[in-house]
């Protein structure tokens, strides 16, 4: 479904990613884990047009997405649920929603699309028409992906989805990746929370300094000797510090 | 009581129309980050298409007036702003500088720098007088646009599908990219809309005034930057505020002012706003994300 | 090898100031050779690079654009001229003067730093409150302040001879004396935007939110970078104004806000040899329209350009400019040392001794 490709990018002369390749099937949940820094966020942009590659490829469904626009890959199936939330604080959750679907036109269906979201989101019905700053944090977070699946994607990307929430919160945003799953929606998971990320996908990259270091099925990774080594830059961390996320 | 009364409504007609033009800047601020001092140009021009369509009915110098001001944005936007789209905030800042300048100087080559007269619907000069009070018919009329325009804008920005976006936009625009909302298209229609605005600015005041130099714009639009500081930078309802407020200082300065100091009104004026800047810097009305950003 | 060393690192850090002013002095000579109108262009010249680099030390170093340091050039003119006209001459054409300013009887050097000393502390007075603004709105107070000032000398004709212009300012400025001021202000702001202060100050130009974060006075120093500005963008006004013998508000008005933040912006807003190529270049350029506007002959015919044409192709120059080269022709870099003189050199001097 989604094929990158010896993607580069760079900030100055600094080097953010530096031929990285990975690819999402349909119906997959796909995770890329890394520290600070690993260049995450960056691949985020790359995918949904924030930033221009030096080189490499990035095809869905069997078109580049490089020359489009922001706006032509969300039409194209691609919504993401960007680090720290950025839902529009100024506007209502109401509009925050309908602002979500600005790619489409059916004005029936989108009604119907936020009554369903609201279904989902049944803390969201409640605060409807407050203004979204107004929300938890965790509340912005289901905001945040609602918002994301307004778009209808097929794709969708989510980046630190459980950065800065309580553990609680956390738990609640991973049981929705659990039924956007199983709805049949195409995830790829950005994550520092290495726990939680192998957990939810069927496979999972490890990112590092801009490169990939190890990939396989999350249940390989796990059990590889070198996982450690790979993820944390260096061997002998002890293995209960593994799900400690290093924020 | 009558001459307080009398003050009341000369402030609230100018008091409106510094609201329509603070308005029409911050909504390019909130949307661009762009102080558009070219935004001045936009009313002189107004000015001068009414001097050129003098002779044409009335509803035809309005209608093609607010036509070409608007045209006049959306060139703007395209040619100089869109290029600049991702340039740092002194540079645009510089940038619509220059673009004032530019106009106010292709004004003086096309018109030359003396004055000139406007001499729109001089029927609206007239004064209504009761128990005492006199009040134009440009005055009432400048009242009752403000207020409709006031409430239309307001609407379009929280009723309508576009309106949201534009504000979505206004909070977070690559956000707002990310949601696939066209950059361009928010930009085109905040352009026309601020150029809509300024078309009517120009009506009113341009035929309030009478006369026209290429200098004439700069005046008020720096009343209205200051308005939009004033009101709260990024917040549209301080905008339109903090104009209100300009306008009706500037008419109680002219009232309380002894005559030789009149001449000096302006840097009361200013000073005056200075002083509740350094008491409330943030403005009458703080935008949490737009201290962040700007 | 350490005299050697400590040479090389002289010249590193002389380069930025001696190469500018190597530049003007080598014009200044050749000019003085030259004709009346030449020597009449690089004076102006000379002036306008004091305010560009007057202006370079605030808006270089703290990245506040500012529109109002016209303001702090009519203050500069004015006060020069009131402290060094004729006293019978002040008395009929300014009885507004306060007595001890109407009988004073100083030099024009001591007038001179009169002047700019008031400039500079009506800048730190006014960015008291201006600076408590953020960025964008303080640009935009220093705009309100400049119309302010400006609507006040117009208006005053007591103290300022009001619409009906200055006349009688003695003139003593000429080529040597502007050359002088502009070097001082050329190694002025090379120091000031060395020091620590010039650091710290730069060092909130990128993000005046992380600057405050990391706590940075930032609100102190730009007072003070505001009021370092305001001393130098006075003294050419009184240059100015000693230059012209005449002075109207409108010369400290948009024209020339205009032309020396495009002489900054075109040369590059950052370096001091971007100020320097600046007004280099916006002089050649606002030279050559002038002289279409005043007409030439082709043949027979006689070509003459309408008013206004100099300030609409300065203005493209400088749109052209922010868009196509936002950091300037120098792109914010000061002149290099040659790799055959300096850099390359001392690099191997260095790497012999390792």
């Amino acid at each position: 479904m989604l094929a990158v490709a010896g993607l580069q990018v760079s900030y100055g002369s600094i080097a953010a990613l530096r031929g990285v390749s990975l690819s999402v099937g349909s119906g997959e949940v796909v995770s890329v884990i890394g520290p600070n820094g690993a260049g995450k966020s960056t691949l985020m942009a790359a995918i949904t047009g924030g930033v221009t590659p030096r080189g490499g490829s990035v095809v869905f469904e069997g078109t580049s997405l490089l020359s489009l626009g922001p706006k032509r890959i969300v039409q194209r199936g691609i919504s993401l649920v960007p680090e720290g939330r950025r839902i529009f604080s100024s506007l209502t959750v109401h509009e925050n929603l309908k602002v979500g679907a600005s790619t489409r036109t059916d004005r029936a269906a989108i009604a119907a699309d936020i009554e369903r979201m609201l279904g989902h989101f049944p803390a969201l019905r409640e605060r409807l028409d407050r203004p979204a700053g107004r929300l938890s944090g965790g509340e912005q977070q289901q905001l945040a992906i609602a918002r994301a699946l307004l778009a209808r994607p097929r794709l969708l990307l989510l980046d630190e989805p459980s950065l800065g929430l309580a553990p609680l919160v956390v738990d609640l945003v991973y049981r929705i990746l659990a039924r956007l799953r199983s709805e049949g929606i195409t995830i790829l998971l950005v994550e520092q929370n290495v726990h939680r990320a192998l957990a939810v996908s069927d496979r999972t990259y490890v990112l590092r300094t801009g490169s990939i270091e190890m990939q396989g099925t999350s249940a390989e990774l796990l059990q590889a000797p070198r996982f450690e080594e790979a993820y944390f830059g260096f061997a002998g961390m002890k293995r209960g510090d593994r799900g400690a996320s290093p924020t | 009581m009558t001459i307080l009364l009398q003050g009341v409504l000369d402030a609230v007609s100018i008091g409106g129309l510094f609201a329509l033009m603070a308005l029409g800047i911050g909504l390019i601020f909130g949307i661009m980050r762009l102080i558009n001092f070219a935004h001045g140009e936009l009313i002189t021009i107004g000015g001068y298409a009414m001097v050129v369509l003098a002779d044409a009915p009335p509803l035809a110098t309005a209608i093609l007036t607010l036509l070409f001001v608007i045209l006049l944005a959306l060139v703007m936007e395209r040619l100089a702003f869109r290029p600049l789209r991702q340039a740092s905030l002194p540079t645009l800042l510089i940038a619509s500088f220059a673009v004032s300048y530019l106009l106010q100087n292709v004004l003086l080559l096309i018109f030359g720098g003396n004055t000139k007269g406007v001499n729109f619907l001089p029927s609206l000069s007239q004064p209504i007088e009761f128990s005492g009070l006199r009040i134009t018919y440009l005055q009432t009329v400048i009242i009752v646009v403000t207020i409709v325009l006031l409430v239309a804008v307001t609407l379009f920005l929280k009723r309508t599908r576009f309106g949201i976006q534009m504000r979505a936009a206004a909070e977070d625009f690559r956000m707002a990219q990310l949601v696939g909302i066209g950059a361009t298209a928010v930009a085109v229609t905040a352009f026309a809309t601020s150029g809509f605005l300024a078309s009517v600015v120009s009506l009113l005041y341009i035929t309030q005034i009478g006369v026209i130099l290429p200098q004439t714009g700069l005046q008020p639009a720096l009343f209205g930057f200051v308005a939009t500081v004033l009101g709260g930078l990024g917040s549209l309802l301080g905008a339109a505020v903090g104009g209100f407020v300009i306008g009706c200082l500037a008419v109680v300065l002219q009232i309380v002012l002894p005559l030789e100091l009149r001449l000096f009104r302006d840097a009361f004026l200013f000073a005056i706003l200075f002083a509740v800047l350094l008491i409330r810097p943030q403005g009458f009305i703080v935008v949490r994300w737009a201290r962040e950003r700007v | 090898m350490a005299a050697e060393r400590l040479f090389g690192s002289w010249r590193e850090r002389l380069w930025p100031v001696f190469v500018p002013v190597a530049l003007i002095v080598v014009i200044v000579v050749l000019a003085s050779f030259g004709s009346g109108s030449l020597q009449r262009t690089v004076t102006d010249g000379l002036i306008k690079l004091v305010i560009v680099v007057g202006l370079s030390m605030f808006i270089g170093n703290s990245g506040v654009v500012s529109f109002g340091h016209a303001s702090f050039m009519a203050i500069g003119a004015y006060v020069s001229a009131w402290f060094t006209m004729p006293a019978a001459l002040k008395r009929m054409r300014l009885p507004d003067l306060p007595a001890f300013i109407a009988q004073a009887q100083v030099s024009q050097l001591e007038a001179a730093v009169i002047a700019a000393g008031v400039a500079a502390a009506a800048a730190a007075l006014i960015g008291v409150p201006l600076f408590r603004l953020a960025g964008v709105s303080a640009s935009i107070g220093t705009f309100a302040v400049l119309a302010a000032i400006i609507a006040m000398i117009g208006n005053w004709d007591g103290l300022t001879g009001g619409k009906s212009s200055l006349i009688g300012v003695p003139v003593y400025t000429n080529l040597w004396i502007a050359l002088g001021v502009a070097i001082a202000a050329i190694v002025v702001a090379h120091a000031f935007q060395r020091s620590r202060y010039g650091l710290r100050l730069q060092g909130s130009r990128e993000d005046e939110v992380a600057a405050k974060a990391v706590g940075i006075g930032i609100y102190g120093l730009r007072i003070l970078a505001f009021a370092l500005s305001a001393f130098f963008v006075a003294l050419a006004g009184v240059l100015h104004g000693h230059y012209l013998g005449i002075l109207s508000a409108d010369a400290f008005f948009l024209n020339i806000t205009v032309i020396t933040l495009a002489m900054l912006v075109i040369g590059g807003r950052n370096s001091l040899a971007g100020a320097v190529v600046g007004v280099i270049a916006v002089t050649t350029v606002t030279e050559v329209f002038r002289r279409i506007e005043a007409g030439f002959t082709i043949g027979d015919v006689v070509v003459a350009a309408p008013v206004g044409l100099t300030e609409v192709a300065l203005a493209i120059f400088m749109l052209g400019i922010l868009i196509f080269r936002p950091a300037g022709i120098m792109g914010g870099n000061e002149f290099t040392l040659p790799a055959q003189l300096g850099g390359k050199r001392h690099d191997r001097v260095v790497g012999a001794q390792g």
